[in-house]
């Protein structure tokens, strides 16, 4: 079977304690109740979670939606952008199968990125190795005005920026996240091919201002 | 000194009272007089009992507090888990239960650990975890822990039946080139049959979109080659239904019109020759007739298409469509078979005794998924791997040509190198037979009348993941 594999990569350097990292928790759990209710998400969607602070890590690695369990997030530390870059580059290279004459392989990664501070490491070198990888699409979102939408247009073309990193523009940001995870399920599944770019997405909520 | 005596010492000490030199020994009498020596261990005895009470209870609240992680069920799956306390840093519980959980279809068994049973209700539900740790008394009330468990609905019981014309009349049908959802035939082919199904996979059914697969067949009673053809519209273009069936019919349509005697006495003789004498020259001559002959019938196809784009005012990417055919004849010494193949839909040739397959095409795949090409594309005729899309075979008897879109071979065959296995065909050919999950038996002899109800039952199999539109054609 060919999964769709979608890394989510948030931040929880310091500046996210209290209030946005609790709404961080709470959409990414949201989305994956809704998501389970769609035949085929939860037929072919895998989602992982990376957290950067002041390094990056893996707290779920590519997990099926039937089996997800979201664990507890906590705020500290500084924003290494660069670290969450190059491992989620590895994790692609091990976790996310390619279609040889001998197996099947998964569909291209969908990768969604949220953070809310600048990065404050060497992010230049982590994204050259991300580069590398193949992705059907990339997402950005700058959560509040400590953001740098500079840098991430670097990482991606799509770049969404909320104005304040509070709980109900988070959970928008998640609602919209799960309906893009959704159309491209679907889509792998009817037509086989990938969503290419923001424009194949549902529209953003009015809360997310799209960064051109 | 005692501890009786440093322990009263202290207490003076903590109140600011200090013993006068002279009352030394009055103080030293007054820490040996036993009704003293009873208050102060009476007192450190209850101290202790505190302590003790508040560790229970700091315990009891750190359980509560963890998280304790049980594996997420699905509705009418067998399930059971061991819920590894000690993993979960509970290694000093005394006693576990959970007890609403019946209302699930689960059961928990203390001594074992496990919750086992086969769930009934999907939902995120907040379960009850009755436990005492290791120090508490046995008859003290139980404390109680919320537990997420998360069942999972039955796959299968998310998806929709939403007819494609649900609510709607003719003209409708008309405008919006619809088609059946399902379509299957059963007739004589040539000296032989052929059954064929096609059905809406359950993610269009799910919303009730179009069919995007089709098929065509035909026999030449003139020449006596018989046609096969079978295509898969491209989930992404808007009218790819339309065009998987204009490709159908476009290449029925060439074949009737040009496969007239002339060019069909020309490739008889290639063929016949070709089989008595294995001569190089010969054989190029086979080929070069059947790349220009063939290849022809795919440009007419893409032409033709072309021509209906510009007519709708379309894009010709919104006609995107796969294409398989595979024409065949009888002659004194045996079948020769011709094919054509753009996209990732097999032909497959069973031989008679079944113990050889000859896969007549290569597909086209990339790298990750969704790499096809289609028919529509005009880039794959100009391509130095187009003359590799041509198939050519002599074969004294086959007992099963087979044309089938990525609906059937995604689920049945997995990946393409399978598809060169005998024993995969094996496997596939008793699934058919009835070795599948539904016991449904497709029995394939000519006199069968349930054929094609038979076959388009068998097509309903389930395979998670898979829910594309499914096509098979099966000539015998």
């Amino acid at each position: 079977m060919r999964r769709l594999p979608v890394y989510l990569l948030l931040d929880t350097s310091g500046s996210m304690s209290g209030e946005p990292i609790e709404a961080v928790k709470n959409g990414v759990q949201v989305m994956i109740s809704s998501l389970r209710q769609n035949p085929q998400a939860i037929e072919t969607a895998f989602i992982s979670v990376i957290t950067f602070d002041s390094s990056a890590k893996q707290i779920i690695p590519l997990t099926d939606l039937a089996s997800f369990q979201m664990v507890d997030l906590k705020a500290t530390g500084v924003t290494a952008l660069g670290d969450a870059l190059k491992l989620v580059s590895n994790k692609i290279d091990t976790e996310v199968e390619k279609t040889t004459p001998e197996q099947k392989g998964d569909w291209k990664p969908l990768v969604f990125i949220m953070t809310d501070g600048i990065p404050t490491d060497n992010w230049q070198s982590g994204l050259a190795e991300f580069k590398k990888r193949k992705t059907a699409f990339v997402v950005a979102c700058a959560a509040g005005a400590g953001a740098d939408t500079n840098i991430l247009k670097q990482i991606t073309d799509n770049v969404v920026s909320l104005d304040t990193a509070d709980s109900s523009s988070i959970a928008k940001f998640f609602q919209w996240v799960t309906a893009s995870i959704g159309v491209s399920s679907t889509k792998v599944e009817d037509s086989g091919k990938e969503v290419q770019g923001l424009s194949e997405l549902p529209p953003p909520p009015s809360e997310l201002n799209i960064v051109v | 000194m005692s501890e009786i005596k440093q322990y009263i010492q202290t207490l003076l000490a903590q109140k600011n009272i200090s013993v006068a030199k002279n009352r030394e020994s009055i103080f030293e009498e007054f820490t040996k007089e036993e009704a003293n020596i009873f208050a102060v261990n009476q007192i450190k005895d209850n101290q202790k009992m505190m302590l003790d009470k508040w560790v229970l209870k700091n315990r009891v609240s750190d359980i509560i507090d963890q998280q304790l992680i049980i594996p997420n069920a699905t509705v009418g799956k067998p399930y059971e888990v061991y819920i590894d306390y000690s993993k979960a840093g509970m290694d000093d519980l005394a006693y576990t239960s959970f007890d609403d959980l019946g209302q699930f279809g689960l059961e928990y068994n203390e001594q074992l650990g496990t919750i086992k049973g086969i769930p009934t209700k999907s939902g995120e539900f907040k379960i009850s975890m009755k436990f005492r740790v290791n120090g508490e008394n046995e008859d003290s009330e139980l404390n109680n822990k919320k537990v997420s468990l998360i069942i999972n609905a039955d796959p299968k019981s998310l998806w929709k039946n939403i007819p494609s014309d649900l609510d709607k009349d003719e003209i409708w049908k008309n405008v919006n080139y619809w088609k059946p959802d399902i379509d299957y035939d059963f007739k004589p082919l040539g000296d032989k049959h052929i059954v064929v199904a096609s059905k809406r996979g359950r993610s269009h059914a799910n919303v009730g979109s179009f069919r995007d697969d089709d098929f065509s067949f035909k026999h030449l009673e003139e020449t006596g080659w018989s046609i096969v053809c079978v295509a898969d519209g491209a989930g992404s273009a808007s009218l790819s239904r339309l065009g998987s069936k204009l490709a159908c019919e476009f290449v029925i349509s060439y074949f009737e019109e040009n496969f007239n005697s002339d060019i069909v006495t020309e490739l008889d003789s290639l063929i016949k020759n070709r089989d008595q004498s294995q001569d190089d020259v010969k054989q190029k001559n086979l080929d070069l007739f059947i790349y220009n002959n063939l290849g022809k019938a795919a440009f007419f196809v893409h032409k033709g298409l072309q021509d209906y784009a510009n007519k709708l005012e379309r894009p010709l990417k919104d006609l995107h469509s796969t294409l398989i055919f595979a024409l065949f004849k009888k002659y004194d010494f045996g079948y020769a078979i011709l094919s054509f193949g753009v996209g990732d839909c097999p032909i497959g040739l069973v031989n008679k005794d079944l113990t050889e397959i000859q896969l007549m095409n290569w597909l086209d795949v990339g790298e990750f998924g969704g790499g096809t090409r289609f028919i529509t594309m005009p880039e794959i005729f100009s391509s130095n791997k187009f003359p590799t899309r041509f198939g050519f075979k002599v074969v004294e008897d086959f007992s099963y040509l087979m044309l089938m879109t990525d609906g059937i071979y995604d689920p049945k065959f997995v990946v393409e190198a399978n598809l060169e296995k005998i024993e995969c065909w094996s496997a596939f050919l008793e699934d058919l037979h009835g070795d599948n999950e539904s016991n449904i038996k497709v029995e394939l002899i000519a006199k069968n009348e349930n054929l094609p109800i038979q076959l388009s039952e068998w097509m309903d199999f389930w395979s998670s993941g898979n829910h594309d539109d499914r096509t098979l054609a099966i000539v015998f």
